[in-house]
């Protein structure tokens, strides 16, 4: 099922499956890791500037890139292959092949101000008690740390991001909440989290950011994308109120 | 001037829907769109619009309409057939309609969803350059929602060369229609119980008795099913490989095996990722197939290779190309 295509400047190999008739997945490797993250993002980049004939979109996750096409522009294009398959591996083997350079990705730099605790992060208390601190140094830990957002999935905008302190670490709730806020900040397992709208969701919930996580209405509809580092900003409850009259 | 109908009974769930929302899948917005894709295309080539083109998705009947100006309207799907005056609507035609006619859509045993394109397509704002209904995230369509009560819904008020052609054959005091129509049937196949399927990435990772039974058993549609995806039931499937699939991107159409073992069809408004392993994916071409599939109704699953699924996909596609030209030639003066 899967081929290996080569190898991307670094000696780690890469392979790719087909996912449907208008996708296929690279995968870089197995297991979730920071040097993995920029190499896809550089793959993802280096392949949106020198896309093929019908390439539509890219969606990077943990250790892999799925690349999404119209299968009759593919079939129409010059690229070698008899079948889609074959001409979409052949142009991402061409992307694997480019020498890669000190890595240049686009990926931001976010402050996200959250209010802590009370009614807006009732499993505070769940989260110190579990790792045995106080509430204020949960607090202190998850505003200390540098966060880096592997993907974008669940709903739209929400962001996984790693590199959370394991002292902080919190399994999921056994039965998820019914109905968890717009901008409430969670963890899970090693893993920290904003729901950017209202849905059910098994996290538990820390504290809430006045930040708007996905706008249908900007440019960019979510705030966070694959790759980019957050740090979080304790604020209070009128700084907060502040900025949800904005 | 715009052709207009207004809602008078909307129906158990009636969205409008495009062909999907592609470009912004690496945010986690789903693809959404027409969950028969080829019920909508063919019910928006009934009346000369491009495929694309918004339509409504209604789920299963019991819903009407009426023409608030004529309308040059067709419909596709297996969920409902449309009535006037106690009279059976022809599918994948145009119809015209004079002003305060009403629409009734009765119960078609068959299937569950069925399509309304109207000439010019469905005019609502494009959110993310598309015209899906996403009704979880509240976006797209008509204001975010499905259609109520009282809903005035526009036609787009530029109409294709085509859509032209065929008013000004139409055009009448009462309902018209053409002698032609697209045959829908000839692109399905017979049996619409048995669903193609391509093994997945992670076919090793079951038992080869699980396999077999995948490719063997039949499986039935459980209530648990919507336009997220449908939960089946049947034989659970066994896991060799126990480990964690890390989550990646996935697309309408994938077999996801659940914890439990139980197999998960995703369709239109899936999730952009997941962590369960794939068994298999639903041959493009029958994914339509599975769009009409209700709560109760039995399929069965028959291997075919990555290379026959596109084959089959690209030879649909020139069907479908063929039957554009074709219709595109009774009206267009060259």
């Amino acid at each position: 099922m899967t081929e290996q295509v080569g190898y991307f400047g670094t000696d780690i190999p890469i392979k790719i499956y087909g996912l449907s008739e208008k996708s296929v997945t690279i995968k870089f490797g197995t297991a979730i890791d920071h040097d993995l993250l920029c190499l896809i993002t550089d793959f993802n980049q280096l392949l949106l500037q020198s896309p093929f004939s019908g390439l539509i979109t890219t969606v990077p996750a943990y250790t892999t890139l799925t690349v999404f096409f119209d299968p009759l522009s593919v079939m129409l294009s010059d690229l070698p292959g008899q079948v889609c398959f074959e001409k979409v591996s052949a142009h991402l083997n061409k992307i694997a092949q480019i020498k890669r350079e000190k890595s240049s990705t686009i990926a931001d730099k976010l402050i996200i101000p959250v209010c802590y605790g009370g009614d807006f992060g009732q499993d505070l208390s769940t989260v110190a008690r579990t790792n045995k601190l106080s509430e204020t140094e949960v607090i202190d830990i998850h505003t200390a740390g540098q966060y880096i957002v592997f993907m974008i999935g669940f709903v739209p905008g929400f962001a996984y991001m790693g590199g959370m302190d394991t002292r902080l670490s919190t399994p999921r709730k056994e039965v998820p909440d019914a109905k968890i806020p717009a901008g409430s900040v969670g963890i899970a397992g090693n893993q920290t989290g904003i729901y950017p709208m209202e849905t059910p969701g098994g996290w538990q919930i820390i504290g809430r950011t006045p930040l708007k996580m996905f706008d249908v209405n900007r440019l960019q509809p979510s705030l966070l994308k694959g790759g980019d580092t957050v740090t979080f900003k304790a604020i209070g409850i009128k700084e907060f109120n502040a900025y949800a009259e904005i | 001037m715009s052709m207009k109908i207004s809602i008078i009974k909307p129906g158990l769930l009636s969205t409008i829907q495009d062909t999907g929302r592609y470009r912004y899948l690496s945010q986690a917005v789903p693809v959404s769109g027409a969950m028969d894709e080829l019920a909508h295309r063919l019910a928006n080539k009934a009346v000369g619009n491009d495929d694309d083109n918004a339509t409504i998705e209604f789920t299963y009947a019991d819903a009407s309409f009426k023409a608030e100006t004529p309308v040059l309207i067709s419909y596709s799907g297996d969920g409902a057939c449309l009535v006037y005056n106690n009279e059976l609507m022809p599918a994948e035609k145009p119809l015209f309609f004079p002003t305060g006619s009403v629409i009734k859509l009765i119960h078609n045993a068959i299937g569950m969803r069925t399509y309304l394109a109207i000439a010019g397509g469905w005019d609502v704002p494009d959110i993310m350059e598309s015209k899906s209904t996403y009704l979880t995230a509240a976006f797209g369509g008509f204001k975010g929602r499905a259609l109520q009560k009282a809903d005035v819904l526009v036609g787009g008020s530029l109409l294709s060369e085509v859509s032209n052609g065929i008013l000004n054959h139409l055009i009448e005091k009462s309902l018209t229609y053409p002698n032609w129509r697209i045959s829908r049937e000839s692109l399905l196949p017979e049996n619409r119980q048995a669903i193609r399927v391509v093994l997945a990435n992670e076919i090793n990772w079951f038992d080869a008795t699980s396999i077999i039974s995948f490719l063997t058993n039949s499986f039935t549609i459980d209530r648990r099913s919507n336009r997220m995806g449908y939960h089946l039931l049947g034989k659970s499937l066994v896991r060799k490989v126990k480990k964690e699939l890390l989550s990646t991107a996935v697309t309408p159409g994938i077999i996801q095996v659940t914890g439990s073992g139980d197999l998960v069809i995703l369709m239109a408004d899936c999730q952009t990722t997941g962590g369960y392993p794939r068994i298999a994916h639903v041959a493009a071409v029958d994914l339509p197939l599975c769009a009409q599939l209700k709560p109760g109704d039995t399929i069965h699953f028959s291997e075919i290779s990555r290379d026959e699924a596109e084959a089959l996909y690209l030879e649909r596609e020139h069907d479908l190309s063929l039957i554009t030209m074709a219709i595109g030639l009774k009206y267009i003066k060259t």
